[in-house]
């Protein structure tokens, strides 16, 4: 099992080898996998929701799978446009990542009385969600890698990490237990994201401005995205507000303005 | 369809795989056990194990950018799903033996330069017949292609190389063995889903046995290259010379029957081939397709 603090000690080459490995992906994955089913442990009850409680959730879980199925779809098309061997390996765990992501929301959907999740999950998207995902895959088809990785791997990971922590604040024991380690793997994948930009960003100055314009056609997407899953959930307004500003800075740390 | 495809979920994988057969591995292996000494005090030996190595890593690329490329041409989101532990599977054999070329002493810096001396012309041409369906998103014949062609192609290959190193180098056969537990279920997976898939379109037959022929013609051609070569022939009988004198007759086991230390070049090809074809033969009649002989090199 890798120490952190001597991951932290290697020399910046070592250090991407080490990071990017399936190896690492492996022993990080074990520590919060091992005894899940499907995300959480088996032995956990099935809540007692309302009608109203359970439909809502079932709106927020079909959306969420709307967004995974984007980084699926989004991480497995970059690995042919990935620049190196580390990258395209990085990708392929994030691909089981998502994958896996997909599977547990649609797992959590059939435990609620979901029988037919794909019809559900079609008739509850969101319009604006469905319209990041189509922008989500234009980057990639036109392997746009700079563009493609900001969009999934900070943008849409950032919403994602922000909404599910703020989810399993008032989730129920099993859609919290799911959620938190979710967030664990989204932690990873934004930290690709901006580890790869920001080496990136300094070596072509010119990219900020494009990464704006990406950010700029997308953050409507996604704030109103946000607004309407935190509507569903439920969530008092002040807190609403500070979900969006979590999103905004965890955007912002890359430099890249609005 | 959905019934069948939960047995190939995520969930199943992480039992069965990073938390089963990998446990307790680093690269594929049990931690602290090293390359044979037998290799690594050789330069002929270590020669012929970096061109090998070499060609796993080519076709474990190939399959990584068709699994990968695969997902988003899937037609149902479990088909997806089943791809992406595929991919993360393909992606660790990427590394394994990667990691044995670097193992074998080849430097980081010298990797890419390593794989385009070494990487046999007609395997890259086997890749680029797969990854031309790929990149048009043509999923039928991308899954034949990948799952049934050159998953089966690995399958035996890894085969007889496990069989080959298990006494010689228990190392590199542990890295084969999780490997080869790996391209079962992906063997599986190809004849499990497509043949409902053809069974819709059966449009697609024609074009998908053409890309059998096809990458079979290229996969008989690099087994050529790698057993008749005049040089690659030599190499091998002197290698086989050395592992008997260091393990004795029985040090290279048995394959299909066969004592692989009896085997003269000719031979081992020829085993190889009917032993690939064969299964071709058979995992292609289950989805519903007709072999296609392809021409020999």
């Amino acid at each position: 099992m890798s120490d952190p603090a001597e991951v932290h000690a290697l020399d910046p080459e070592s250090f991407e080898e080490r990071v990017h490995s399936f190896q690492f992906w492996f022993e990080a994955v074990q520590g919060y996998l091992v005894d899940r089913e499907y995300g959480h442990r088996p032995e956990l009850p099935e809540p007692e929701l309302t009608e109203s409680e359970r439909d809502r959730l079932v709106t927020v879980l079909c959306n969420y799978c709307v967004g995974e199925t984007a980084a699926l779809d989004g991480a497995s098309g970059l690995i042919a446009v990935a620049p190196n061997r580390l990258t395209k390996i990085f990708l392929s765990t994030q691909v089981v990542d998502e994958g896996r992501h997909l599977e547990v929301f649609r797992h959590r959907l059939l435990a609620l009385g979901v029988e037919h999740p794909e019809d559900e999950i079609e008739r509850r998207a969101s319009p604006r969600l469905r319209e990041f995902r189509r922008k989500l895959e234009a980057l990639v088809a036109e392997r746009d890698w700079d563009a493609a990785i900001f969009a999934q791997n900070v943008i849409l990971e950032a919403m994602e990490f922000s909404t599910f922590q703020m989810h399993a604040g008032y989730a129920d024991p099993i859609t919290r237990e799911v959620l938190i380690g979710i967030i664990k793997d989204e932690r990873r994948h934004i930290g690709f994201g901006e580890n790869e930009l920001g080496r990136r960003l300094k070596h072509h100055p010119t990219l900020r401005e494009r990464l704006q314009r990406v950010r700029q056609e997308l953050d409507p997407l996604v704030l109103a995205t946000l607004e309407e899953a935190l509507g569903e959930l439920q969530v008092p307004r002040a807190e609403r507000e500070d979900l969006g500003r979590s999103y905004l800075a965890a955007v912002e740390r890359l430099g890249v303005r609005g | 369809m959905a019934d069948f495809l939960s047995g190939y979920s995520i969930q199943y994988w992480l039992e069965s795989c990073p938390q089963g057969y990998l446990e307790e591995t680093e690269y594929g292996h049990k931690a602290g056990v090293s390359e044979s000494d037998l290799i690594l005090g050789d330069d002929l030996l270590r020669e012929q194990a970096i061109k090998v190595t070499t060609q796993m890593v080519v076709g474990e690329r190939c399959a990584l950018a068709a699994s990968s490329g695969l997902i988003n041409a899937a037609p149902d989101e479990a088909a997806k799903r089943f791809l992406a532990t595929q991919t993360l599977d393909e992606a660790r054999h990427v590394e394994i033996f990667t990691q044995r070329l670097y193992d074998l002493g080849v430097g980081k810096n010298d990797l890419e330069s390593t794989l385009r001396e070494h990487a046999n012309p007609n395997l890259v041409k086997f890749a680029e017949a797969l990854l031309e369906k790929v990149e048009a998103k043509d999923f039928i014949p991308g899954v034949v292609g990948q799952n049934i062609i050159l998953e089966g192609m690995a399958f035996s290959v890894f085969e007889m190389l496990y069989a080959g190193n298990q006494k010689l180098n228990p190392k590199f056969a542990q890295t084969l063995a999780g490997t080869i537990a790996d391209e079962r279920r992906h063997v599986g997976f190809g004849e499990n889903y497509i043949g409902a898939l053809i069974k819709e379109q059966p449009e697609k037959r024609p074009e998908i046995e053409k890309l059998q022929k096809e990458m079979s013609y290229y996969m008989l051609a690099t087994f050529a290259d790698q057993f008749r070569d005049n040089d690659a022939r030599a190499e091998l009988e002197t290698m086989k010379k050395r592992a008997v004198e260091a393990g004795g007759e029985e040090s290279q086991g048995t394959w299909q029957g066969a004592n692989l230390a009896e085997l003269d070049p000719e031979e081992m090809e020829a085993l190889l081939a009917s032993t690939v074809l064969g299964e071709f033969k058979t995992r292609l009649g289950r989805i519903g397709l007709e072999y296609q002989t392809p021409a020999q090199p």
